[in-house]
């Protein structure tokens, strides 16, 4: 009899077993959550907002590398790069292939982000009322921005020929549905770089109306309006470039803005490496501290980092003897390196006021203007602070605007827009050349047969 | 229930009526030393009995009893007619495998009647391996069963695969169950957090394991269903014996050195070589137009080379001499002893059994700074609790410190060493520390000398620690509830407790980019918890047997993960993230995930010689989409002994031939546990928390399953002296979970679709011969041979994969897809690639020394085409000669440090391998090595260049042994005593001019990226003697 009972109450556990096993199979999961849990309240589409910041700041976009890229590829002997990774040494030897990896790692990033910030719109109802406005001008604003940064790298520039018929980048203005099957639909095609542009102003020109004047370290009004000013500049509009300059500079004053006394001041290095809060001259920067975001120009370019790129004699020349921003440089095992940097947890300058001004400067010496001030009296600005004479207005001419901007955001990302605005050849290369655009990445096109590949790959 | 228990009453009543007393001793056949622990049946009834230590045994039997059955491990049954009250048997050994008991899945079969393909690897060849962990002892042994070790680190990742790889996405290793419960190891076993596996298998004691069986056949591995696709590794541990009590003790030392080495530069050849790449890049410039005179240019540049040279040789000119001041390779490696200590007790009595054991096993690497400690424990215990039930528990533990050293990819590991300047001092003479320790300007951690980081410093400053607590445990309860018909319940679990600790020291900061110190702890911890419950039947009807199985299992896996991570220590003497004044890091993770199934299987036999099987197992899995949770996994085998037919009776050379053949479907899940849904992550702003999109969901998303097929012939001839096993088998593999690329413009980079088909087919033949067998002398040979065929035929026209490995349609899984090189163009000195293009239909064969113009071909295929074990065994008189040499042909290796070590100084100062002073020097030279520019990359791109043939043939093992005879001990009560000495990988022939063609380079290796040489560390070459002691 004890056998009986005891087989009977074990079969009779084992059909409680069973019974709770079926139930088991629904496992949740808990490290990420389900994307229909994702955007139901309004805070849950501002975190998602805050989200697009943190990818738009990744390593491969805003984080650095895309500068980095623009620096080493534009390049014409300022500079020497003697790091490990051959994707880099690939785009400074202007020989790239298309399987280059941090190309694609670009590419793959900025439609990471541009699907966010598509998200954020697409579910901009959700927003309380209050937010609403404000949270889809800084989505405009991040999409703006990288639309911009995507088409200068992988088309041909604005004043190289035809841009209402040579290709841009696709624009994709709709958020991707997870839940949706892709295939079809995912097969974009390559917009003209002006409707990329068209799409960019748009964009830029909505967040300046409605982003809010201060924003803590996210974006505001002058960032919004300067990079405006940043995309006229390239485009050859000058007019608007000194306009939109001259409401960024505005903006910037009327809200606490203002030029570091010092150079150094504007690139703060704290030892040990610390997060440190933006320099009053910066506009827009991507955050960094100790577990969140990085600054891949500290990576590359200083003698704390990885130290792959050294600055040349040739770099070196240009300065006067008596600018302080020399003393932004210093000597390590024999090569000199840029102190700009230096500060692995340092934010990542995206825009400083400085830039405005010599954009409003260049862009009202061309047009012949004085949008907001002098061309000469933004330049003397600039060069008083480190140390240098003023220029008179009488002999002011182009030539030394660009310098000054050359010197003054020397590294930081603006080489190569520069060059293909202002035609400047480089050794070998013409300021055209289909070298100096980044190839469509192998993959994209294999998995898309709609994407044409640049001229030159 | 209540007619079982009539049946039962019935039973006890029939035994109780009626008995005789038979006693007697049971001696070996061969030396007529008595046999402890013989158990002694009495036919058709169920009265046991065991041989005491002196081979006695007396054993109570009812009247009606004719017949009494002994059996013994490792030997041949005897069946032995009653004739009076006494009766001496003598047992021979079991020459002949046919009535080994096979374990299968949630059951056992005799050899002779499996109609599957099951290999085994017995206690013999895996005891006393001088490894890490047993896969190595398994290598070589089993046909279509290829072990690969990633590279020789201790611990580390070895790969598994069984009749080939059978998914592109999903794991491809086999499952694991030890003593019936499936535990983590295989395609969840690492666990690790630097970026190159580890293997939880390694916390197994080997010499714990009796033996283990691998399912390979569609139709053994379909009862374990969705688990089954790469094939199943049955593992039993060690029982105790009835009737006896053994002490045994075990114990080994030696040294293990580097397998091989590669050739780098001398001091004199590496200046030279530099100054050449100065003048190239000098030449190049003066093309380019920068400036005006070639003169000018080779000065310029090779002032600059030479300023460089000065900074390498520590700031003097001492590379003028041109001596080589430091091989560097050689301080990578260090000398590497390795001992182990068993013991085990182990024993019982008819109503219990016991196997109780210990192991110390201390390894040091051959990697400086690499070495592994690992303490375990066992208790298995049987108990007969009552005559109808049974019960036991098998408990392991083990504790294991790994200590680690980085992944192939980083400047700290040791291996990346050999990029070093052999000008370099390994000790600065300005600071007198080690070369890069500190900026002798500064005193601030050195940024530019070496030429790189300089991995010592992380050996001198730094630490990686993996503590390992393992636990594998199962209870059991067997009830006999009728005649034939018996329930077996068992619970499992696996724990496993996993702390990484790492401190990362000021001098370190040129690395980590940190300069005061960073630390980090990554805890893991795993729970397996597995419930197997099922019925066995078993009946003999007339000439019919059947032995049929039905239950149910249930599993779950739990998976937590975080970690800690701090900088800024007050100095290098805090190490815990406490001393840390600023925390970097803080991350939890967890995923679990659930299998619920319900199997069942028949097997039948009739008149001995037909045999057909039939299973079939349901599982639900939490990891699929909510359409599609649940798989069915049927199969089908049969089986014709043909020895047994009339026609085959008077072939008195042929004793026993059987034919076989399989069809049944498995299935594959291991994919991410939340692989079917939309995902979204957190993500962090300036120190602000937010959410970004992670994944792309499939809610149709279903199992990948592979259908295989498997015919095989098994037989013995001449009197036993020759027996063979042929098998061919085919796996088709369709829904393959596939991590599919989708374009980037979505937001998304890839998705989990079942997409695609790919097939493994081949051939397995394995022989074994009895060459002499005498009373003294007996040598046998064993030889497994396999060739598999591996080809994806369906991908939906994608190419996957990162590096030069792609998952191609048409083309085996991971084949080398890349530019083809094309050597050098003798006038200018470049590098040239076929170009390959279609123009006009036609293949260009023409070459170009434009990189972006050629395209990618297939270059080669990292997959052996076949696979080999060839071993010989003579014992003469106490003497044991073993001989097991094993290889691989048809594969190809990527020496993916080549653009580095073999690249025209391209990357800079990196040391180059010797076959570099090959290179085109002037117009005219013909040679496959371009013209070295320094900085300028010239062929460097991924190409065949850096393709060789992998092929190898290696001793893998030599093992030699003593017995002393036990005459020798006298009185001394000493059972046993063994002498060895055994060798592992003493040498290897292969072409591959790399550290060792048994390669994988650990940071990347995948299922896609195979064949992938990085700086990977060789394989061990361990010599070893040893003594074990049985009491």
């Amino acid at each position: 009899m004890k056998k009986n009972l005891l087989l009977n109450i074990y079969l009779l556990a084992l059909v409680i077993i069973y019974a709770g096993c079926t139930k088991q199979l629904d496992t949740k999961p808990t490290s990420s959550i389900d994307s229909r849990d994702a955007l139901k309240t309004s805070d849950d589409v501002l975190g998602a907002l805050k989200g697009t910041y943190a990818d738009l700041g990744s390593y491969s976009f805003y984080g650095g590398d895309i500068f980095v890229e623009s620096e080493l590829l534009a390049d014409d002997g300022d500079i020497n790069w003697s790091g490990t990774y051959q994707d880099l040494t690939q785009i400074y030897d202007k020989n790239i292939p298309v399987t280059n990896g941090f190309v694609a790692s670009n590419w793959e990033q900025a439609y990471r982000i541009i699907n966010e910030a598509n998200v954020i719109l697409d579910s901009i109802n959700i927003v309380v009322e209050a937010n609403r406005d404000e949270a889809a001008a800084e989505a405009k604003f991040i999409r703006g921005c990288v639309y911009f940064d995507l088409v200068r790298l992988f088309a041909k520039a604005w004043n190289d020929g035809s841009p209402s018929s040579n290709l841009g980048v696709p624009l994709i203005l709709k958020s991707t549905d997870p839940t949706k099957d892709l295939t079809a639909s995912a097969k974009v095609s390559r917009n003209t770089v002006a409707e990329v542009y068209t799409q960019v102003i748009q964009d830029l020109s909505d967040a300046e109306q409605d982003i809010a004047d201060y924003n803590g370290f996210y974006a505001n009004k002058a960032a919004a309006a300067g990079m405006l000013a940043r995309v006229y500049l390239q485009k050859g509009d000058y007019a608007n470039a000194a306009s939109a300059a001259n409401r960024s500079i505005t903006y910037a004053l009327d809200n606490g803005f203002h030029l570091e006394s010092s150079y150094s001041n504007a690139f703060p290095f704290v030892d040990p490496p610390a997060a440190v809060k933006n320099s009053s001259e910066d506009l827009f920067t991507m955050q960094v501290t100790p577990t969140s975001g990085i600054n891949d120009f500290q990576t590359y370019y200083s003698a704390y980092g990885r130290g792959d790129i050294q600055i040349n004699d040739q770099h070196l020349e240009l300065y006067n003897p008596s600018d302080d921003r020399l003393n932004m440089f210093y000597e390590s095992g024999g090569s000199i390196y840029t102190g700009k940097f230096d500060n692995i947890y340092g934010n990542v300058h995206i825009m400083r006021l400085a830039e405005q001004y010599l954009i409003r400067a260049e862009a009202n010496f061309r047009m012949h203007t004085a949008v907001g001030a002098r061309p000469v009296n933004d330049i003397n600005l600039i060069r008083e602070r480190v140390g240098l004479d003023d220029y008179t207005s009488a002999d002011l001419t182009l030539d030394e605007i660009l310098a000054e901007r050359k010197l003054e955001l020397a590294f930081e990302g603006f080489a190569l827009g520069d060059l293909k605005r202002t035609e400047t050849n480089l050794t070998g290369l013409p300021w055209n050349s289909p070298k100096l655009i980044l190839p469509i990445p192998k993959r994209e096109i294999q998995v898309n047969s709609n994407l044409v590949q640049n001229e030159g790959y | 229930m209540r007619s079982i228990l009539l049946v039962f009453c019935t039973l006890i009543a029939c035994v109780t009526y009626g008995q005789k007393t038979i006693s007697g001793k049971v001696t070996d056949a061969k030396d007529a030393q008595p046999l402890a622990g013989v158990s002694i049946k009495a036919k058709g009834a169920n009265t046991t009995a065991i041989t005491n230590t002196d081979g006695s045994y007396t054993i109570r039997v009812a009247d009606g009893v004719k017949f009494l059955v002994f059996s013994y491990v490792g030997y041949q049954d005897k069946e032995e007619a009653i004739t009076g009250n006494t009766l001496d048997v003598s047992l021979s050994v079991a020459e002949q495998s046919l009535n080994d008991v096979v374990v299968v899945g949630y059951g056992t079969r005799i050899a002779r009647d499996v109609t599957g393909s099951v290999a085994k690897v017995g206690a013999k060849e895996i005891t006393n391996t001088p490894a890490t962990s047993f896969e190595s002892a398994m290598q070589g042994r089993a046909a279509g069963v290829q072990v690969s070790q990633q590279n020789g680190k201790v611990g580390q990742a070895i790969n598994i695969r069984i009749r080939g790889a059978s998914s592109v996405s999903a794991g491809n290793e086999p499952l694991y169950v030890v003593d019936g419960i499936p535990i983590t190891g295989g395609n969840n076993g690492d666990n690790s957090s630097n970026g190159a596996s580890t293997n939880a298998l390694a916390d197994l004691n080997m010499n714990d394991i009796e033996s283990i069986q691998i399912l390979k056949d569609a139709s053994s591995a379909a009862i374990y269903g969705s688990q089954g696709s790469n094939g199943v590794v049955l593992i039993t541990t060690k029982k105790g014996r009835a009737g006896t009590s053994k002490i045994d003790f075990g114990y080994y030392t030696g040294l293990q050195y580097a397998s091989g080495k590669r050739e780098f530069l001398n001091g004199k050849q590496w200046v030279d070589y530099f100054e050449r790449a100065g003048k190239g890049a000098a030449d190049l410039e003066y093309a380019y137009g920068y400036y005006n005179t070639k003169e000018e240019a080779e000065a310029d540049w090779k002032d600059y080379v030479e300023s460089r040279f000065d900074r390498y040789s520590a700031g003097t000119d001492a590379w003028k001499e041109g001596k080589t001041v430091t091989d560097w390779q050689d301080e990578a490696f260090q000398r590497a002893p390795i001992s182990q200590y068993d013991l085990n007790i182990s024993g019982g009595t008819d109503k219990t059994k016991y196997y109780m054991s210990g192991q110390y096993l201390d390894q040091t690497g051959i990697l400086i700074a690499n070495g592994y400690k690992r303490y375990s424990a066992r208790i298995n215990v049987d108990q007969q609790i009552n005559n109808w039930l049974s019960g036991g528990m098998n408990l392991s533990f083990a504790r294991s410190n790994n200590k680690r050293v980085s992944n192939d990819d980083q400047f700290s590991t040791p291996l990346q060493m050999v990029a070093l300047s052999p000008v370099t001092p390994v000790i600065d003479p300005r600071t007198g520390l080690t070369s890069g320790a500190l900026d002798p300007a500064s005193g601030s951690p050195n940024t530019n000398y070496p030429v790189y980081y300089n991995p010592l410093l992380s050996v001198e400053n730094g630490f990686y620690h993996t503590l390992v607590n393992r636990t594998v445990g199962n209870v059991y309860l067997n009830a006999s509830l009728a005649k034939g018909l018996v329930f077996r319940s068992e619970f499992g679990m696996d724990q496993l407790n996993q702390v990484e600790e790492e401190y990362q020291g000021r001098l370190t900061a040129r690395n980590t980019g940190v300069p005061d110190g960073y630390g980090a702890n990554f805890n893991t911890e795993i729970l397996a918890f597995n419930t197997n419950n099922f019925f066995n039947y078993k009946k003999t009807f007339g000439s019919n047997d059947i032995d049929a199985v039905l239950g149910m299992a249930f599993q779950s896996r739990e998976y937590q993960f975080a970690d800690a991570k701090a900088e800024e220590y007050p100095s290098d003497a805090y190490k815990k993230l406490s001393g840390g004044a600023s925390k970097t890091g803080a991350y939890s993770y967890a995923t679990s995930n659930t299998l619920l199934s319900y199997f069942a299987r028949v097997n039948y036999k009739l008149k001995d010689k037909y045999l057909l099987a039939l299973s079939g197992r349901i599982d639900g899995s939490s990891r699929f989409g909510a359409d599609n949770k649940y798989g069915f996994f049927p199969a089908v085998s049969a089986g014709w002994i043909l020895t047994e037919e009339k026609f085959l009776s008077g072939v008195k050379w042929l004793n026993f031939l059987k034919l076989r053949a399989s069809y049944g479907l498995t299935g594959n899940d291991n994919i991410p546990d939340f692989a079917s849904r939309g995902l979204y992550t957190s993500a962090a702003y300036g120190g602000q928390a937010g959410q970004v999109p992670q994944q792309l969901s499939n809610p149709n998303l279903k199992w990948e399953t592979t259908a295989g097929t498997d015919i095989g012939l098994q037989g013995e001839v001449f009197n036993n002296i020759l027996s063979f096993d042929i098998a061919y088998y085919k796996r088709d593999t369709r829904d393959l979970l596939l991590n599919v690329d989708v374009p980037s413009t979505t937001g998304y980079t890839s998705k989990f679709e079942n997409v695609g088909k790919l097939y493994n087919k081949g051939i397995e033949v394995t022989l074994t011969s009895t060459n002499i067998n005498t009373k003294n002398l007996r040598w046998t040979t064993t030889l497994n041979f396999a060739y598999n065929k591996n080809k994806i035929t369906y991908l939906a026209g994608q190419l996957l994969g990162d590096d030069v490995n792609k998952a191609k349609e048409g083309e085996p899984l991971g084949v080398f897809y890349t530019r083809e090189y094309a050597g050098v163009d003798p006038q200018t000195g470049d590098a040239l690639y076929y170009k390959n293009t279609i123009v006009d239909g036609k293949l260009d064969r023409s070459t170009t020394n434009d990189y972006n113009e050629a395209q990618d071909v297939v270059v080669g295929d990292p997959n052996p085409h076949y696979i080999y074990g060839f071993e010989n065994a003579v014992t003469f008189k106490g003497f044991e000669l073993d001989v097991l040499l094993q290889g691989v042909a048809g594969n190809k290796i990527y020496n993916g440090g080549g653009q580095y070590m073999s690249a025209e100084g391209s990357n800079g100062f990196d040391n180059q391998t010797t076959d570099q002073l090959g290179y085109w020097d002037k117009p005219g030279d013909k040679t496959m090595v371009p013209e070295p520019r320094l900085f300028y990359p010239n062929g460097t791109d991924p190409s065949s260049r850096y393709l060789s043939d992998g092929s190898y043939l290696r001793v893998k093992e030599v093992s030699l042994a003593y017995t002393v005879p036990k005459a020798v001990f006298g009185k001394l009560k000493v059972d046993r005593l063994r002498l060895y000495v055994r060798a592992q990988n003493l040498f290897t022939i292969t072409k591959y001019k790399g550290w060792d063609p048994e390669v994988n380079a650990d940071y990347q290796a995948s299922n896609i990226n195979l064949g992938q040489d990085f700086y990977s560390a060789p394989q061990f070459k361990t010599f070893v003697i040893g003594v074990n002691l049985g009491l």
